[in-house]
């Protein structure tokens, strides 16, 4: 009865239960129902969790993944068609690549010398060419990507995910932010927005600070042992106990006494996924933590790991530094070598650590920037933003494995073949876990909000 | 590619030119025509085909955004045969058959969107322009305007009911009350008996001031025997300062106030003069500024007070603290159009921005009409208040964007009211940009919403939740109010609309003997009522018993079922209403955010009670004392405190907010180094460490911290956690070299009790 009259939030927006979902205008609910408890999705899931690894900036597609013979062979002349009618800076003639690509794997798909690591794993890669937004600065196309509007303050896709879903492991938090950048969008784009509280993201540290000191806020007490807060806790349940005597039965009061009891689980939880010092040296070696260019990123990645394999729903790694870090508008082939240099093991080695822990399997990894850039060269060395057409790839979740999907025109400009819309990457992410985009509905200012507002195709073609 | 490749492949198509329509001659086909099309057939072409066959790119030559390009076709001639749609190219392609063009290139459409376009091309194939598309739309009594929207609740005019008869003689009732316990006695539920005086005044303390009483306060109050001491609390509170603190910090989520603008590239991200427009709001409550003028000055202070007059320029904060979305206009006004029609009307009028209100009689023009009236208003350069809005010379005569693109532009509107609310009386404005007219409309005592809503909100302020669940929109797809005569009845109190030459009781205290029967009755609010004031408003619903029950659950319903009940009926207990919908006791309630964060410095002995000023960084330290109304609200960054409390998103209108439990509000109040000072500077008040004895000092922590003394029990406790802590801290090994002392412990678990946050 008591659950039944609770109904509201945190439940999955099914047809059946549409007519009963809350209203976010208002209800003072999620108080009864607990609203992150692990729910069923739509249809049987692909993959239970995500892992995004972010490249803030926006790396560059032509000189990655997505190899085009045409720049190559046509550098320094004229782009041969229109340019868009919005470029975020003016931009000259065709610029080669300066990297080398080859063949890899038994899919032979080609890479370029930026990811030697990352292409031991081709075969494990859906490599999606032909990914487009709209949004050519980086505040609007990172607020795309994480949320689906570059306009509206909106959920972001990690929460929409744990809203979907609830979570796995009610001792950490369900949807993780591991060192977020706080330029360009920052907190929203690992806000709930309109959602409730529960389903935000948790972020640990940020983009500016070392990933080693990346902690969830408040998860410390400086100024008592577990011992002592655990006495202090103990007499807190005591009191509350007694006050909930007092009242009678009354959920929220109960909801708030047990949520010290949560956090001070999470407390004991957290600096144990935290724990690097538990895994092997071979481990550390495979995620790059010996080697001081790759150890940042790499922590974040084997955290991320961690993470997923505690049941966190949703995971996000954010490559950058206080500057935004892939955004190469000059010196293109400086500014890519570092920063592929500093991902491009750790990202292999969690490839490599999820399959081989069988994670791999229900975990789908995701990696991309908020755009890819121009093939036309800015100044003498650079490359500007590239909404048009840029690459992103998936791994693992039952993505299809070795393929390339879509393509971009001959120069890489824009998206031409079967084309990936945001919107349609959220679908799609969505039904990988099983969510169907157009049913995961959240009513709030009169209407029904998706992810992908009105928009979206899944991309069932890279689904096996 | 492929894209490119449709019309090379096309030769083979097409017949004539578009022919006539059929025989349609019938208007009412025609218009159904019409409505099919927008409906089912604009939106796939622009989301489909108008990237490259739109104003923008004609690929192939092919434009299919209006009836000359379809009618031309491609370069090799037309793609549609109206009324066959066998012999049309155009669904040649979107069948996507093996080796042929195949369109949208990005995948083929849903079966059910191939057989609208086949359904639209042996209707006709019309393709209806935009003037004549908005011709519908733009009269209210159209098409939008049918089915249930004329007879929806909200937009009748607000009669004062005649509060109902009851049966229930156990309370002293006031006009408010007799409405809800008639829904109780309806319901064979009987309310809670009256809360007791240390309940009362925490409740009346922290619901109208937001902040906690003192010991002396709760004693002096319980202890108190005169009949009207409740009364006098009451006008002392609401004349508190402290009372526009609270309440202001209110009309700021509906106002989506910020210190900052958002996403900016480059320019300063700070509203430097924000903070005048919260004192101006703060107040406009204290002073008890009349709502309707309350509404006039935020939406056209600059024609109602003179220039000079600085402190009501700030007024207009309202419409001018919002994001500034990279400064693109078009999104700012659509911000300003929704904090105006969510915020005071509670219509979500920007859900027609692209397309008619899908639910709400709401049409596109009407959006647009308002857009003029912002478009119209500019901010000054140089010169007068940062947050001003003046007229611009020459007004702009708004066009409707179609499927909201400024790029393409329909029909041009008058700037004017909504026709929902203006009926038939509806004139274009004149007056300048028509923002004061837009203003005067909206407050005007004739209006079915404006009233409605506020009381609604001030009614979910005070209980928690609305008469109308959905506080911003009172549209039709809302639930009507579970009190319907209470809601208008407050409605009509609070403009001061009279009926019926009756006027209602009042009610000031518990010790008022119910009249029987239905006197001739004097104001509840006040002997000399004062037109949409909200302190009056207050005061009726605070005096109300239904304001002053006990939050325990009543333990049995009215009356014994009068009727042996089916076991299934039994089972089922529908008459509990475990929801308090029905308010059968008071909502017991968490303090928000800013309440808790006040509410822990007072206890602490820390708040600093200045008014005013510039906004202060709270999240950071050294933590000021200041209350939180005056905290800095940062909407591009905001620190993950407020939102781990809930507090609004700052970025757009809040409608309300939630009240989450998450263990990020535990850990906070663990762990967080100004958790753990407020408990510091509560275990060091004076009186603490003058107290003789630890039962002394407990005793003193419990009236600081709660304002009441412990009971035995809680003495016990209270000691046990003390000594323990006393042998085990200074020796034991595990103890932490900074440890809290043991009274610095048990400060902070009082402050993190759920007693302490919950108000009976």
């Amino acid at each position: 009865m008591l659950r039944a009259s609770g109904v509201g939030f945190g439940w999955l927006a099914a047809a059946s239960l549409l007519a009963e979902q809350a209203t976010a205008d208002v209800r003072p609910a999620s108080e009864d129902a607990d609203p992150l408890a692990p729910r069923q999705p739509d249809f049987p899931a692909r993959a239970k969790r995500v892992i995004f690894l972010f490249m803030k900036g926006g790396p560059s597609h032509v000189d990655t993944f997505d190899y085009k013979p045409k720049l190559q062979a046509d550098d320094g002349k004229p782009l041969p068609f229109d340019k868009p009618r919005v470029q975020f800076a003016p931009t000259g003639n065709l610029l080669r690549s300066p990297w080398k690509f080859r063949p890899y794997g038994e899919s032979g798909i080609l890479v370029s010398e930026l990811f030697p690591h990352v292409a031991q794993h081709v075969d494990d890669l859906c490599i999606m060419n032909s990914v487009h937004g709209t949004n050519a600065a980086h505040g609007g196309a990172l607020l795309k990507l994480h949320t689906g509007s570059d306009t509206f303050v909106r959920p972001s896709m990690g929460s929409w995910v744990t809203y979907g879903l609830g979570t796995e492991n009610r001792n950490l938090p369900g949807f993780l932010t591991i060192c977020p950048t706080l330029a360009h969008g920052g907190v929203k784009n690992w806000g709930a927005a309109f959602l409730p509280a529960h389903y935000q993201g948790t972020p640990m540290g940020v983009a500016s600070a070392p990933s080693s000191q990346a902690r969830v806020k408040f998860i410390a007490n400086g100024r008592l042992s577990r011992d002592e807060q655990r006495r202090q806790l103990d007499l807190l349940a005591a009191m509350n106990r007694d006050h909930l005597a007092q009242t009678g039965p009354h959920q929220a009061l109960e909801a708030r006494l047990n949520s010290f009891e949560l956090a001070f689980r999470m407390q004991m939880a957290m600096p144990e996924a935290e724990d690097l010092s538990r895994e092997s040296a071979a481990t550390h070696k495979l995620y790059g933590l010996d080697d001081p260019v790759t150890a940042d990123f790499g922590r974040q990645c084997l955290l991320a790991r961690r993470f997923a394999e505690r049941g966190v729903r949703f995971v996000q790694v954010t490559h950058s530094d206080t500057n935004v870090q892939w955004d190469q508008h000059s010196q293109l082939k400086e500014g890519h070598e570092k920063n592929s240099r500093e991902v491009d093991k750790p990202i292999a080695g969690l490839l490599a650590d999820l399959k081989s822990r069988g994670l791999l399997d229900d975990t789908l990894v995701l990696w991309g920037g908020e755009f890819g850039r121009t093939p036309t060269a800015q100044g003498k060395d650079g490359r500007d933003h590239n909404p048009y057409g840029f690459t992103m790839w998936l791994a693992g979740g039952r993505s299809k494995a070795g393929i390339r999907y879509g393509a971009t025109d001959d120069y890489g400009y824009y998206a031409a073949e079967n084309k990936i819309h945001i919107h349609d990457l959220h679908a799609t992410l969505l039904a990988f876990l099983g969510l169907d985009h157009e049913r995961l509905t959240y009513r709030y200012a009169g209407r029904d909000f998706r992810l992908t507002d009105v928009h979206g195709d899944v991309v069932r073609d890279i689904m096996t | 590619m492929r894209a490119l490749s449709f019309v090379l492949c096309c030769g083979a198509a097409l017949a004539t030119t578009l022919p006539a329509r059929g025989s349609d001659d019938d208007a009412a086909l025609r218009a159904e025509a019409e409505r099919f099309f927008e409906q089912r057939i604009r939106p796939l072409l622009s989301e489909h085909c108008f990237e490259c066959h739109g104003a923008k790119k004609q690929q192939g030559g092919l434009r299919l955004d209006g009836a000359e390009g379809l009618a031309k076709g491609t370069d090799s001639g037309p793609v549609v045969v109206a009324g066959k749609p066998d012999q049309s190219r155009l669904l040649e392609v979107l069948r996507y058959a093996p080796g042929d063009v195949q369109m949208p290139p990005k995948g083929k459409l849903a079966d059910d969107d191939v057989a609208a376009v086949v359904r639209w091309i042996q209707m006709g194939a019309d393709f209806p322009g935009a003037a004549k598309r908005q011709a519908g739309g733009g009269d209210a009594s159209g098409p939008g305007m049918a089915g249930g929207a004329q007879g929806h609740w909200a937009f009748q005019p607000v009669q004062r009911p005649v509060p109902p008869e009851v049966a229930n003689v156990s309370l002293p009732l006031a006009p408010i009350d007799r409405f809800i316990v008639a829904k109780l006695e309806a319901s064979e539920l009987k309310p809670a008996s009256p809360a007791d005086r240390r309940t009362l005044i925490r409740r009346l303390s922290f619901d109208l001031t937001g902040l906690p009483p003192s010991f002396e306060d709760v004693e002096a109050f319980a202890s108190d025997p005169s009949p009207d001491a409740y009364v006098r609390l009451v006008d002392r509170l609401l004349a508190s300062p402290a009372y526009g603190e609270r309440w202001a910090r209110y009309w700021l989520d509906v106002a989506r106030y910020a210190d900052t603008k958002g996403y900016l590239f480059e320019e300063d991200r700070n509203y430097a003069q924000a903070y005048t427009y919260r004192d101006w709001v703060i107040r406009a409550f204290n002073d008890d500024l009349p709502y309707d003028r309350f509404i006039q000055l935020q939406l056209a202070a600059d024609r109602l007070t003179s220039d000079a007059d600085a402190q009501h320029q700030a007024a207009m904060g309202f419409l001018t603290l919002g994001r500034r979305f990279l400064n693109n206009r078009h999104d700012i006004i659509d911000d300003r159009i929704d904090v105006v029609t969510r915020g005071l009307l509670g219509l979500t009028v920007t859900c027609a921005r692209c397309h008619d209100h899908k639910y709400d009689p709401i049409p596109t023009a009407d959006y647009y009409s308002l857009y003029g009236v912002f478009d119209s208003s500019d901010e000054p350069r140089e010169g007068g208040h940062p947050l001003r809005l003046v007229d611009a010379p020459n007004p702009r005569e708004p066009r409707i964007f179609l499927r909201g693109s400024h790029r393409n532009r329909g029909e041009q509107v008058p700037r004017q009211f909504l026709a929902v609310l203006a009926g038939d009386e509806r004139r274009p404005f004149t007056d300048g940009s028509g923002r004061l007219e837009l203003a005067r409309a909206i407050a005007d005592p004739a209006n079915p919403l404006t009233a409605r809503v506020l009381v609604n909100r001030v009614w979910r302020w005070h209980f928690g939740r609305g008469l109308v669940e959905t506080p911003s929109d009172f549209g039709l797809r809302s639930d009507p109010p579970t009190h319907p005569g209470l809601l208008d009845w407050l409605a009509a109190e609070f403009v001061g609309v009279e009926s019926r030459g009756s006027r209602v009781e009042s009610q000031h205290s518990s010790t008022v003997e119910r009249r029987p029967g239905s006197d001739p009755q004097p104001s509840t609010l006040n002997p000399q009522p004062l037109p949409w004031s909200l302190k009056r408003l207050h005061r009726a619903i605070v005096l109300s018993a239904v304001y002053q029950q006990s939050s325990l659950r009543p333990s049995s319903t009215l009356h014994p079922p009068s009727s042996p009940a089916t076991p299934g009926d039994a089972d089922s207990e529908p008459n509990l209403d475990f929801e308090n919908r029905l308010l059968s006791h008071f909502p017991r309630r968490r303090l928000d955010f800013e309440a808790q964060r006040d509410a822990l410095l007072a206890a602490a002995g820390r708040l600093d009670r200045t008014m005013y000023g510039p906004s202060v960084k709270i999240a950071e330290p050294p933590f000021p004392p200041r209350r939180s109304v005056y905290a800095f609200i940062d909407r591009q960054n905001l620190p993950g405190v407020f939102r781990a409390f809930d507090f609004a998103a700052p970025d757009v209108h809040s409608p309300g907010r939630f009240t989450t439990t998450v263990p990020q509000q535990a850990l906070f109040l663990l762990n967080s180094p100004f958790a753990i000072e407020q408990a510091h500077f509560l275990a060091n008040r004076p009186e603490v460490p003058a107290a003789r004895s630890p039962a002394e000092q407990v005793q003193v922590l419990y009236r600081l911290a709660y304002g009441r003394e412990p009971e035995t029990e809680e003495l016990s406790l209270a000691i046990a956690f003390l000594e323990s802590t006393n042998a085990t801290s200074p020796t034991s090994g595990e103890a932490h070299p900074n440890a809290l002392p043991p009274l610095v412990q048990l400060a902070q678990v009082l402050l993190g009790s759920n007693e302490f946050v919950y108000i009976d």
